[in-house]
């Protein structure tokens, strides 16, 4: 595999329905706090619940709810550098904007504006950043697979800073689609307990700022942690099952242990895509066992507090974790009650301590997708003057 | 930093019909797609093949006559699982789907949305769909570019190649709407793997964020396109 740059952290953003910033998510998360609640954005009376985590508040900016949730993320990046590169993740971008053109017309012009793109055209221009920006889908591995690009990147020397940015709504759109799918969770999600039943719907954004070791001395700013490891792999199984044996995340999680150059013992910790459906959180679980038998790091879910926001996911789970290296803390599995028995001493209703440096953060999708990076604490700098 | 790849294949739709690069180099003109039967690329029946929404048929399609051009679309029944990345780029990708979709949820208020449908409102599902039938387990990502060049999946090829992700990636355009880089509907995919300097194979090279084709800077993959209708550097190698 070949060598790479160091690959920092250098800033985590959050917009969440927990809080409007990753601090006070992260302090709710910890407090156990759920943001799950009755949705009142549209009618829910056909579909399986009426549960949603969204944010307060939300207002068209654009015509889309979008645009508003990421100008509240805009208020808290940094100046960002001349040559910083965008990629983005959004499974369905301003969905909203097609909703209201259907709901008028029953087959409507469609417009560009639609387009889950148009979400990185729009902060593209709003940053003011130059040269092509990308948008990254991969469902719900998107920011994930985003995070792997951005720290490649800049590890083969293509980049000397990428701004990772992550969003998706709660719509009618995706509710009914999962809810058609019988994926939703009655209640509020309850990840890999034995009782749950299904997920529950998110939104938020966020964002990750990462940064080569020159760019980190020309910024002034001080590395949060490293992104040492990626990896990604699909199951070549079914377009919206995982595989049961859990082949893809396995893959995935290799990968990214070879790229960090870390054993499978180094991880401190595992941020689970854990989205509270059967099959989901049993391939994870099948996934965990296979690599590491009875010794699995302690791991957790944040999708019983904050539900599954989609593209989001990976991007606000790995800024949760740069947190949790700090803090040296996995915040709670809000929802779980008692977990599936495997796994009952590593996944907890409570705060779990974070006892080693390395941190692994997973997800996996439709389409068969599965993503993981892996996430550690900043060894001092060879420049110094900024860590 | 430079890098560089051989082209193992390519296969490709537009309005004019549908086939691989060793047959001929596409021209994309606007124009109604070809219909494509499931006879048309796979010899057994294929349930999924009738039911998929025309995003995906059209990228399923680009892709398995790449991999045909390459010599690499063995069924999964018969190889197994191998490790092939997929990358395409797409400007309109499956929004006529999503329109498809929402027209089943608005009548009843969800009560008639339809799951089969939902499961192609994805503009990676078809990438999934590639996976299944043919075992391939390396990345699979579907990408949206502001550079309006379409050579975005290109690019992040090589990125791949270069960094030993990867060592074979099939990578390319697919567009059912005229909005993309070709400026008309279609698909064209190249299957892609790691050349040295100076290996007679090696045709794109990535060097210093330049994108090149047989030494020739590419602005678009309609250069890229002009460059394969003239030969320039076009063998189709095999694996060896």
């Amino acid at each position: 595999m070949t060598m790479m740059k160091p690959v920092y952290i250098v800033h985590c953003a959050a917009v969440t329905p927990l809080g409007d910033t990753l601090d006070t998510t992260w302090q709710a998360l910890n407090a156990s706090r759920s943001a799950i609640g009755p949705l009142e954005r549209f009618a829910t009376k056909s579909y399986v619940t009426s549960l949603a985590a969204t944010i307060p508040v939300l207002e068209a900016r654009d015509g889309s709810l979008l645009y508003d949730l990421l100008e509240r993320l805009l208020l808290q990046l940094p100046a960002l550098p001349q040559d910083c590169r965008l990629l983005t993740a959004t499974t369905k971008g301003p969905i909203d904007l097609l909703e209201q053109a259907c709901r008028t017309t029953p087959s409507p012009a469609l417009t560009p504006a639609m387009l889950p793109e148009a979400m990185t055209g729009w902060l593209q221009q709003r940053l003011g950043l130059a040269g092509e920006a990308r948008n990254i889908n991969a469902a719900c591995a998107s920011s994930t697979a985003a995070l792997a690009q951005a720290a490649a990147s800049i590890g083969a020397g293509l980049a000397d800073t990428v701004l990772v940015c992550c969003a998706d709504l709660v719509s009618e759109f995706v509710f009914s689609g999962f809810s058609a799918l019988q994926a939703l969770s009655p209640a509020a999600a309850r990840p890999f307990d034995p009782g749950r039943q299904g997920l529950t719907l998110g939104e938020a954004a966020a964002s990750l700022l990462l940064m080569s070791e020159e760019a980190v001395a020309r910024s002034g700013l001080t590395p949060l942690a490293r992104l040492c490891g990626w990896g990604a792999a699909n199951d070549a199984n079914h377009i919206t099952a995982p595989a049961r044996d859990g082949c893809g995340l396995i893959e995935a999680i290799g990968q990214c242990l070879a790229r960090a150059r870390q054993p499978l013992e180094a991880v401190a910790a595992i941020s689970a895509h854990g989205t509270g459906t059967v099959y989901n959180d049993a391939m994870e679980i099948t996934a965990f066992r296979a690599l590491w038998g009875e010794l699995v790091p302690p791991f957790n879910s944040i999708k019983g507090a904050v539900g599954h926001t989609l593209g989001a996911a990976g991007g606000l789970e790995a800024a949760l974790a740069v947190l949790s290296l700090q803090h040296a803390q996995l915040p709670p599995t809000v929802g779980l009650q008692a977990a599936e028995q495997t796994v009952s001493s590593m996944v907890m209703s409570r705060v779990q301590k974070v006892g080693g440096d390395l941190i692994l953060s997973t997800n996996s999708g439709f389409g068969g997708v599965n993503a993981a990076i892996a996430i550690s604490r900043v060894e001092p700098l060879v420049t110094g003057g900024n860590a | 930093m430079k890098t560089m790849a051989a082209l193992l294949g390519g296969g490709w739709v537009c309005s004019s019909g549908f086939g691989t690069l060793s047959q001929a180099v596409p021209a994309f003109t606007v124009g109604a797609l070809p219909q494509i039967q499931r006879q048309d690329l796979f010899a057994a029946p294929d349930r999924r093949f009738g039911r998929m929404d025309p995003f995906s048929r059209l990228g399923l399609t680009g892709i398995t006559l790449a991999l045909k051009d390459a010599a690499l679309d063995q069924d999964v029944k018969e190889v197994g699982k191998r490790r092939i990345a997929l990358v395409a780029e797409t400007c309109g990708g499956c929004l006529e789907t999503d329109r498809d979709y929402f027209a089943t949820v608005v009548p009843e208020q969800g009560a008639l949305a339809s799951p089969q449908l939902f499961a192609y409102t994805l503009s990676n599902t078809f990438l999934g769909e590639v996976a299944l039938r043919f075992g391939l387990t390396g990345r699979a990502e579907v990408l949206n570019s502001t550079g309006g060049n379409g050579l975005c999946a290109l690019r992040h090829a090589l990125e791949w190649l270069l960094t030993g992700e990867e060592t074979i990636v099939v990578a390319g355009l697919c567009d059912v709407t005229d909005w993309g880089a070709l400026a008309a509907p279609g698909a064209l995919f190249l299957v892609l793997t790691n050349a040295e300097a100076g290996d007679e194979r090696a045709g794109l090279c990535l060097e210093n964020d330049a994108l090149k084709w047989g030494g020739h800077p590419l602005a678009s993959v309609n250069d890229l396109l002009r460059l394969l209708r003239e030969g320039e550097s076009v063998d189709i190698t095999t694996l060896s």
